[in-house]
């Protein structure tokens, strides 16, 4: 249990997926504007993150591995994770469709993200259990969604400020992006004191 | 096998290991991969059928009709978040087909005839400004330098004009305005009546609260000021504020004019464009017509000079 609630806040907040390991930025960049996007997206991801890792987990240690095709996990991850996001979708449609209508246009924009496929792999390297697995992806989901969230607040700042003309739009944002990561590399250390 | 030897030969770099894969016994190492991927392809493709299958949504055609109707401006005026949402509220059972200001009555037709309803009673609606106050009319309190935003501009003690009810003319509703309705002219902005759609955007963006939609009328009659002063103050800071003198009150037969405190306004319901009040006004506040573009504007606001188009 302990164990899990290391990998957990790790992946949260030592190891976030955007500002530490740079996974994800697209989405981070793009829908970081407001926080009623940011929240849509990533409760997207959370979602698909877990259940993705929950799929790939299997496929790679009962399906893969034994056959000696470890060198075919991109590949296959993708395809997963693909299929598995439009299943999700045609599911949803029916079953839940307030939810479908809230996460939208943002399930079919993570089919291939970088930080879903990251986590899969991730899992698969760091030679997890399944459940470690899981506590992994919802950490790097938690993560995720708390990196947006904070970043969305920092943009609504940085969109009142004045900004000199050639640090405007994308330049600024990135700025600020690496600002807030360096804030995050506070927490080094942080869980070796909690738990340690 | 005389090609299979060309290739052979012509590429020795890859002999070894085209022969691993051709001539080997590991050949199943390379079908392996393959049965694996497409495998499971192959299932997932199947589950994904099947769900589409099980899960299908029936397409409501109704309201796909209905937005094809509706001009897509998504501006909110309906009082919905977009078209979208006006769709779906007349898609099941809304019977009000004139609420989209921007198709007007033939949008508002057509969607009574697609719907089976009875044609609407459409009044076209137009955004009006209520201010004059251009540079010829008011001065400057002080230099403003920030932000070139109307809002920006209002925060800083109500910003630079000597009016501080007027237009600052910064321009955040053309800014929001989606149908190039609002133009600049001598300090103020103005909204063209020809391309204005009455859909609201601008009225929530002046923070000076000075544009209303009112109902359309080529004749209509206003006082154009919203200022609160009393008369003599309105003197002083603009040259064609109304000073609530209460001429065009007692001169409206038809009860169509109000004092709002030291303000005159103008009821567009109740008034029949008889044109008695605006030879009263002594500061010319009030107009006639509705502004098209650039200089078609009157500006002492007398009913020989007033554009009727």
């Amino acid at each position: 249990m302990k164990e899990m609630l290391i990998i957990l806040f790790s992946a949260i907040l030592v190891d976030n997926f955007v500002l530490s390991r740079f996974l994800g930025i697209c989405p981070f960049l793009g829908v970081s504007k407001n926080l009623k996007t940011a929240m849509g997206m990533s409760f997207a991801v959370l979602a698909v993150m877990v259940m993705a890792s929950a799929i790939t987990w299997p496929v790679f240690n009962l399906l893969l591995a034994p056959n000696g095709l470890s060198y075919l996990q991109t590949v296959i991850f993708i395809l997963v994770i693909a299929s598995l996001v439009q299943i999700i979708e045609t599911v949803l449609k029916k079953a839940i469709p307030s939810l479908y209508q809230s996460l939208g246009i943002y399930l079919p924009l993570i089919t291939t993200n970088c930080a879903i496929l990251g986590a899969a792999i991730l899992n698969i390297d760091n030679e997890y259990t399944f459940l470690q697995s899981i506590a992994n992806s919802l950490g790097a989901g938690l993560g995720f969604m708390l990196a947006l969230f904070i970043f969305a607040g920092v943009r609504s700042k940085v969109d009142h400020a004045d900004v000199p003309k050639f640090m405007k739009g994308l330049p600024i944002t990135l700025v600020s992006a690496a600002l807030v990561s360096i804030s995050f590399f506070g927490f080094k250390g942080l869980i070796e004191k909690l738990f340690g | 096998m005389i090609i299979n030897r060309i290739v052979l030969d012509s590429l020795p770099q890859y002999r070894q290991v085209l022969q691993a894969i051709v001539l080997s016994n590991e050949v199943s190492s390379v079908w392996l991969p393959v049965a694996v991927g497409s495998g499971i392809a192959l299932v997932l493709g199947l589950i994904i059928l099947l769900t589409a299958k099980f899960f299908a949504v029936p397409v409501d055609d109704k309201l796909e009709k209905i937005k094809g109707i509706l001009p897509g401006a998504n501006c909110g005026a309906c009082g919905f978040t977009g078209c979208e949402g006006y769709a779906r509220s007349l898609a099941e059972g809304d019977s009000d087909t004139a609420k989209c200001p921007v198709g007007g009555v033939a949008t508002a037709q057509e969607l009574s005839s697609f719907l089976g309803l009875a044609a609407p009673d459409f009044t076209p609606k137009v955004a009006y400004m209520y201010c004059n106050g251009t540079t010829e009319h008011t001065s400057k309190r002080f230099e403003y330098s920030g932000t070139k935003s109307c809002a920006a501009a209002h925060s800083l003690f109500s910003g630079p004009n000597s009016c501080s009810y007027g237009c600052l003319g910064f321009g955040d509703c053309l800014e929001v305005c989606n149908f190039d309705a609002i133009y600049y002219e001598k300090g103020i902005i103005r909204i063209n009546a020809d391309n204005c759609t009455a859909c609201g955007l601008c009225v929530k963006a002046c923070p000076k609260n000075l544009i209303s939609i009112i109902p359309k009328h080529k004749n209509t009659y206003a006082v154009q000021c919203r200022n609160k002063w009393p008369g003599a103050q309105t003197r002083k800071n603009c040259s064609v504020g109304c000073i609530g003198c209460r001429k065009c009150f007692k001169a409206c037969e038809y009860g169509a004019i109000t004092m709002d405190g030291p303000l005159a306004v103008i009821d567009h319901e109740k008034c029949t464009h008889c044109g008695a009040c605006i030879s009263e006004c002594p500061t010319g506040a009030i107009h006639n017509g509705l502004p098209s573009f650039a200089g078609s504007w009157p500006s002492t606001g007398k009913p020989e000079e007033a554009v009727s188009s």
